[in-house]
C-alpha cells in the first residue's frame, strides 16, 4: 500500500463533491470505490477516513443524506449534493485549477531565464 | 458562516448520541457487507473476504472513534460525563453536600441581599429615557444635607441656565384624599407643568400634564390629577374607567387624566408616589400660606435635562457664572439668601438616580455592610474549602486509581473543581432565593412607621449577574486548592499502602487562622456598632420616650383659616388633657427627630451691654403640658403655665441656650428678643413686643437628631398661628391604646372633617430615626454569629480529624505514662495556637475596618480597647469549646486498643 499516495483531507472533500455530482446519490462504499477507480487505483482511500469527511460536509450543509436500498438489496445511507454543495464544488474546482496552473507555470522548464 | 452552522449541528449532536451511534453502526455494517459481497464475487473465500474488508476500512472501532470526534463536541461530552459522575458523588455523601452547599448558599445569599439593597438605593437609575442626561440643582452648606430650593430660586435658575433643555420642579407631599366619607392620607408629589417633558416620561394610560395644567385653579376644568400605577391597581382595580373620574383631594374636586407607568416611583428614592398634581396645586395643600413665591421657603427639588453634547461640568460653569444674579432675583430683600442661608451654595450634580435621602442615610452603612458581607463570603469559602479538602483526602485512593488507569491530571483537577462548581451552582440557586427574601425583609425592617419605602428588590439582570459572578468566585476560592491537592496524589505509594495517607493538616494550618482573623474582624465591627447603637438608644436625649404617643393631624380637608387651625389645635390639647388615662398632652410646632428642623434669629443683652445674637436657636411653640409630656426636666425656675398667656410672653431656655445668651449670668427673669429678619438691628431694636421673659431653664434635648448635639431651644406657649393645616400632638398616658383612642376622639370632636390622624409612639419614631443603625447592628451581629459558628465548626473538624489520625500516637503516649489531662491539654493547646495566630492578624484587619466605620460610630472610638478585649475573650472561649470535644475524645483513647493496631 505504501506506493500508493494517501489522500489528504482538503482534496478528499473536493473529490467527494465531484463524485456525487457525476454519479448522483451514492452510499459511502460507492464513493470510496469510485474515487479509487477514477484515480485508476493510484490513490488508495483508507475507507475509514471517508466517513468523518462525509460527516463534515454534511454538517456544513454541502451534502445531505438519507437511508435507502443498495443495488444488491442492502440498507445503506445515500449521500447527495445540495445546492450549496454544487456552488462549493464549482468554486473549489476553479481555485484548484488556478493553483495547478500557477504551479505548472513555475515548474515548466526554461521559464526562469526569460 | 458554514463553520458556525457546523458547530450548531455538532452541539445538537451532543444530545442525540445514542441514536447517532446506532446509525453509524448500521452505516458501517452496510459498508462492510457491500465490500464483502464484492470480495466474494472477486473469488475470495468468505473468511478472507471479511478480513480484507476490515483491513480496507481501517478498523471499525477506530473509524467510529474518529467519526465521533468529528460528530459532537468531545470536550463537552467528557464534561457531561464528569458532571454526571460528580453528581453521583455528591448524592452519595448527602451530609457533605448539604453542609458545603448550605455554607456557600449562605455566603452567596448574604452578598446577594446586601447587593440588592445597594443596587436599589445607590446604583439604580430613574426609569426614564437617557437618565444620564438628567442633572439636579442642589443648595447646600458644605458637609450638610442638601436643602431644596425656593420657588423664586427655581424661576430664576430656569431663566438663566443655558445648558439644559428645561428645568422641572418637584415636591414630595402628602395629600388628603376623601373616599366614601373617610379621609386618608396619600403620598404623592407636585410637579411643574414642563416636568414630564423634561423627564420624557410617557403615561401608562391617558395623558400627563402639560404647561396648561399647571396654572392657578388648574385651568377651565379645575385641577387634573395623575395616579401612580400601584395606587391605580389597588384602588381602581386596573380599570380604564379611572380616567375622567373625580377625586376629592384636600377638599378640592380634581379629575384623573392619566396613570403613571409601572416602576416609576417619583424622583425621590424610597418615597411613594401614588398621586401627582401640578405644582400650582400647592395653593391648595399649603393653604392658607402658599409658598410658591416665598423667598424663604425651600421645598422644591429642581432637575434638568442636559442638551445633547452638554455635560455636568458645563452646567456647573454656567451656574457659577449666574449664581449671584440668580440669588439676587430669587431674594431681592436679601433676608434669606444673604442672611441665614448666606453660607449655602447652589450646585449641580448628576440626576441619574433622582434625589435620594435614603442614599444620604444609607450609602455609608451599605458600603460598610458590603465589606463585612464580603468577609463573610471569604469565610464561607474557607469552610467549604476545608470540607472539600477532607473529602479529597478521603478519596485519595480513588484519585490514585484513576490516575494509574490513565486519567490525565487535568481531568482529575477538573473533576474536583466540577464538584465544587456544582455545589456553588446549588449555592447560586439557594443564594438568589435567600438573598431576595432577605432583601425584602430588610426593606420592611427599614420602616417602623407607615408603609415600607418602595424599594424594588426583585432580582434584576445586574443583581443576577453579580450573584453569578460571586458564585464563580466562591467555586474557585473553595475548589482550587483541594483540586491541586488531588492532582498531586502519587498513585504508586497510595495504592501500595492501601489507605489514605494524606491529611488536611498542612492546609488547615492556614485556613483556620484565616477564619479566625475574619471572625475577629466581623465580631469587632459588630460589637462597635452595637455599643454605639446602645449609646444612642440609652443615652439621655432630653426626652423620656416611653409612654409617649404622637399624632400628625391633617386639617386641610376642613379648609380652616390659619387662625381657625390654631384654635382647633389648642382645643384638641385641652380635650386630650381631660381624657381618661392621659397624664399630659401638648401641641408641637416642629416635632423632634422628625426629619425637619427649625431655626430662628434671637438676641439678648448682657449685664455689661454685650449683645449675644444667634441665628440657630430652635423656637418651639408648645402647650403648658409640654415638659410633663416629653419628660424634659426643668433645671431652674419653672415650666410654662397657662397663666403666662395673659401676663405677656414667657419662655423656657434649654441649658445650652441659657449659657449662650447669658454666659456666666443668671438667665431667670431676663429677656430674649426675637431678631426679625435684619441682623443689623441686634441689640438696638428692643421692642418689648418682640421679647420674652425667661421663666425657666430646661435640660438639653437632642431635638434635631439623636446623633447630633442638642440645638439651643427656646420654648414658648403656642399662640395658634405657628402652623398651617398640619398639627403635631404628643400625649403621655398610661397605655398607648388609651392615648390613641383619646387622640382620635379629640380630633373627631374638634374638627370633624379632619383626616384620620397618623398615630405612632415616640419609641416608634426613635426606631424609625435609628433605622440605619438598627439595620447595621442587626446584620453585622448576624454576620458575626455566622462567622463564629463557621470558625468553631472548622476548628472542630480539623482537630477531630487530627485526633483520629493521631490515635496511635496518643495511645503510645498514654501507654508510656502520659495522663489523660496531658492529651486534653495537647489538643486544646493545638487549637489555641491556631486561634492566637489568627487573632493577631485579625486584630490588624479589625482596626482597619473599624476606621472605615468611623463616622457611623457614636460615642465609641474605632479602637475601643474594652471592645477589643471582649472580642478576643469571646474568640478564645469559642476556641476552647471547639477544641474541648475532640480533646475529650483524645483522653478516652484506650492505649491497648490503639497499640494493638501497631
Amino acid at each position: 500500500m505504501g506506493d500508493k499516495a494517501d489522500v489528504w483531507q482538503g482534496t478528499l472533500a473536493l473529490m467527494v463533491l465531484k463524485t456525487l455530482e457525476t454519479m448522483g446519490p451514492l452510499h459511502g462504499y460507492g464513493v470510496a470505490r469510485r474515487i479509487e477507480q477514477t484515480s485508476r487505483d493510484l490513490l488508495s482511500v483508507n475507507y475509514g477516513t471517508l466517513y468523518p469527511a462525509l460527516l463534515k460536509l454534511e454538517q456544513e450543509g454541502y451534502i445531505a443524506s438519507e437511508w435507502g436500498q443498495s443495488d444488491n438489496n442492502r440498507k445503506a445511507k445515500y449521500y447527495k449534493l445540495t445546492r450549496a454543495g454544487r456552488r462549493k464544488l464549482a468554486q473549489e474546482a476553479r481555485e484548484w485549477e488556478q493553483t495547478t496552473a500557477i504551479l505548472a507555470r513555475f515548474l515548466a522548464p526554461g521559464e526562469e531565464s526569460s | 458562516m458554514r463553520r458556525l452552522r457546523a458547530w450548531v449541528v455538532r452541539l445538537g449532536a451532543v444530545f442525540s448520541r445514542e441514536r447517532r451511534d446506532r446509525e453509524l453502526t448500521a452505516e458501517l455494517e452496510g459498508h462492510l457487507r457491500m465490500q464483502i459481497d464484492d470480495n466474494l464475487r472477486a473469488g475470495m473465500a468468505p473468511e478472507e473476504a471479511r478480513r480484507q474488508a476490515l483491513i480496507k476500512l481501517g478498523g471499525v472501532e477506530q473509524t467510529k472513534e474518529n467519526y465521533r470526534d468529528r460528530r459532537g463536541v468531545p470536550v463537552l461530552e467528557t464534561l457531561f460525563q464528569d458532571s454526571r459522575y460528580a453528581l453521583r458523588m455528591l448524592r452519595k455523601n448527602p451530609g457533605f453536600t448539604a453542609a458545603a452547599g448550605l455554607t456557600l448558599a449562605l455566603g452567596i445569599g448574604a452578598n446577594a441581599a446586601i447587593f440588592t439593597l445597594t443596587y436599589a438605593v445607590i446604583l439604580k437609575s430613574l426609569p426614564v429615557p437617557n437618565p444620564r442626561q438628567l442633572v439636579r440643582y442642589t443648595f447646600r452648606e458644605p458637609g450638610v444635607t442638601d436643602l431644596s430650593l425656593s420657588g423664586p430660586a427655581y424661576d430664576a435658575l430656569r431663566r438663566h441656565q443655558t445648558v439644559d433643555t428645561d428645568l422641572l420642579a418637584w415636591s414630595q407631599e402628602q395629600f388628603a384624599i376623601e373616599e366614601k366619607g373617610s379621609v386618608s392620607r396619600v403620598d404623592g408629589a407636585l410637579i411643574s407643568g414642563n416636568g414630564f417633558r423634561v423627564l420624557e416620561l410617557h403615561p401608562f394610560l391617558g395623558r400627563v400634564f402639560g404647561d396648561r395644567d399647571d396654572v392657578t385653579g388648574g385651568g377651565p376644568n379645575g385641577y387634573q390629577a395623575l395616579l401612580g400605577y400601584d395606587y391605580w391597581k389597588q384602588h381602581f382595580h386596573e380599570s380604564r374607567s379611572a380616567l375622567g373620574q373625580s377625586l376629592s383631594v384636600n377638599g378640592r374636586a380634581v379629575t384623573v387624566i392619566g396613570v403613571l407607568p409601572p416602576g416609576f416611583d417619583g424622583l425621590i428614592a424610597g418615597m411613594r408616589t401614588d398621586l401627582v398634581m401640578p405644582l400650582a396645586f400647592e395653593e391648595v395643600i399649603h393653604a392658607p400660606n402658599p409658598m410658591r413665591h416665598h423667598a424663604g421657603s425651600f421645598w422644591l427639588t429642581v432637575m434638568g435635562r442636559l442638551k445633547p453634547g452638554e455635560s455636568v461640568q458645563a452646567a456647573r460653569a454656567n451656574l457659577r457664572a449666574t449664581e449671584a444674579t440668580v440669588r439676587e432675583e430669587a431674594d431681592p430683600t436679601h433676608h434669606f439668601l444673604s442672611g441665614f442661608f448666606a453660607p449655602f451654595r447652589m450646585g449641580v450634580e448628576s440626576g441619574r438616580s433622582g434625589r435620594s435621602f435614603l442614599k444620604v442615610d444609607f450609602q455609608q452603612p451599605l458600603v460598610a455592610l458590603e465589606v463585612l458581607v464580603g468577609l463573610l463570603l471569604l469565610l464561607c469559602c474557607a469552610n467549604t474549602a476545608l470540607l472539600v479538602l477532607a473529602r479529597v483526602s478521603s478519596r485519595t485512593r480513588e484519585f490514585a486509581l484513576r490516575s494509574a488507569l490513565g486519567a490525565s491530571r487535568a481531568r482529575l483537577f477538573r473533576q474536583v473543581l466540577l464538584e465544587v462548581g456544582l455545589l456553588a451552582g446549588g449555592g447560586l440557586l439557594g443564594g438568589t432565593w435567600f438573598g431576595w427574601a432577605a432583601a425584602r425583609s430588610l426593606v420592611s425592617m427599614l420602616a417602623s412607621i407607615g408603609q415600607p419605602p418602595p424599594i424594588d428588590v426583585t432580582p434584576r439582570a445586574a443583581i443576577i449577574a453579580f450573584t453569578a459572578a460571586i458564585s464563580v468566585f466562591s467555586a474557585l476560592a473553595a475548589g482550587l486548592w483541594p483540586a491541586l491537592r488531588a492532582v498531586r496524589v502519587a498513585p504508586g505509594p497510595v495504592l501500595k499502602q492501601g489507605g489514605p495517607v494524606s491529611s488536611a493538616k498542612g492546609l488547615g494550618r492556614w485556613i483556620v487562622p484565616a477564619q479566625v482573623a475574619v471572625s475577629v474582624t466581623l465580631l469587632f465591627a459588630a460589637s462597635l456598632l452595637c455599643r454605639s447603637f446602645l449609646r444612642l438608644r440609652l443615652e439621655n436625649a432630653g426626652f423620656r420616650t416611653a409612654g409617649v404617643t404622637m399624632a400628625d393631624v391633617d386639617l386641610s380637608a376642613a379648609k380652616p383659616s390659619r387662625k381657625q387651625a390654631g384654635r382647633d389645635a389648642l382645643q384638641m390639647v385641652e380635650a386630650l388633657e381631660n381624657a381618661p388615662g392621659v397624664e399630659a398632652a401638648t401641641v408641637l410646632s416642629a416635632p423632634p427627630i422628625h426629619d425637619g428642623w427649625a431655626a430662628g434669629h434671637y438676641f439678648s443683652l448682657g449685664k455689661q451691654g454685650a449683645v449675644h445674637s444667634d441665628m440657630h436657636t430652635w423656637p418651639e411653640s408648645v402647650s403648658p403640658g409640654y415638659f410633663a409630656t416629653m419628660g424634659t426636666r426643668i433645671l431652674e425656675g419653672r415650666g410654662l403655665a397657662r397663666a403666662d398667656q395673659d401676663t405677656g410672653r414667657a419662655c423656657v431656655l434649654s441649658a445650652s441656650a441659657a449659657a449662650y445668651f447669658f454666659p456666666g449670668e443668671d438667665a431667670l427673669g431676663r429677656f430674649v428678643y426675637s431678631g426679625g429678619e435684619d441682623p443689623s438691628k441686634d441689640g438696638k431694636d428692643l421692642d418689648p413686643g418682640n421679647a420674652c421673659r425667661v421663666v425657666g431653664v430646661s435640660e438639653d434635648a437632642r431635638f434635631l437628631s439623636l446623633r447630633e448635639a442638642s440645638p439651643r431651644m427656646l420654648y414658648s406657649l403656642a399662640e395658634g398661628d405657628e402652623w398651617g393645616t398640619n398639627v403635631s400632638l404628643a400625649v403621655r398616658s398610661r397605655t398607648a391604646g388609651l392615648a390613641a383612642a383619646a387622640i382620635r376622639d379629640a380630633v373627631r370632636r374638634v374638627t370633624a372633617a379632619a383626616a384620620t390622624p397618623a398615630i405612632f409612639s415616640f419609641n416608634d419614631l426613635v426606631k424609625q430615626h435609628l433605622r440605619q443603625e438598627r439595620m447595621l447592628v442587626g446584620l453585622s451581629a448576624c454576620f458575626a454569629a455566622i462567622a463564629l459558628l463557621l470558625t468553631a465548626l472548622g476548628l472542630y473538624a480539623l482537630l477531630a480529624r487530627d485526633v483520629l489520625m493521631r490515635t496511635r500516637e496518643i495511645g503510645v503516649r498514654l501507654a508510656l505514662g502520659a495522663r489523660p489531662g496531658d492529651a486534653l491539654g495537647m489538643v486544646i493547646w493545638q487549637g489555641f495556637r491556631l486561634v492566637l495566630a489568627g487573632t493577631a492578624v485579625g486584630l490588624a484587619a479589625a482596626l482597619a475596618v473599624a476606621k472605615l466605620l468611623g463616622s457611623l460610630l457614636f460615642g465609641v472610638g474605632p479602637a475601643d480597647p474594652v471592645t477589643l478585649a471582649a472580642v478576643v475573650a469571646v474568640l478564645l472561649a469559642v476556641a476552647f469549646a471547639a477544641s474541648y470535644v475532640p480533646g475529650r475524645r483524645a483522653t478516652r483513647v484506650d492505649p491497648m486498643v490503639a497499640l494493638r493496631y501497631e
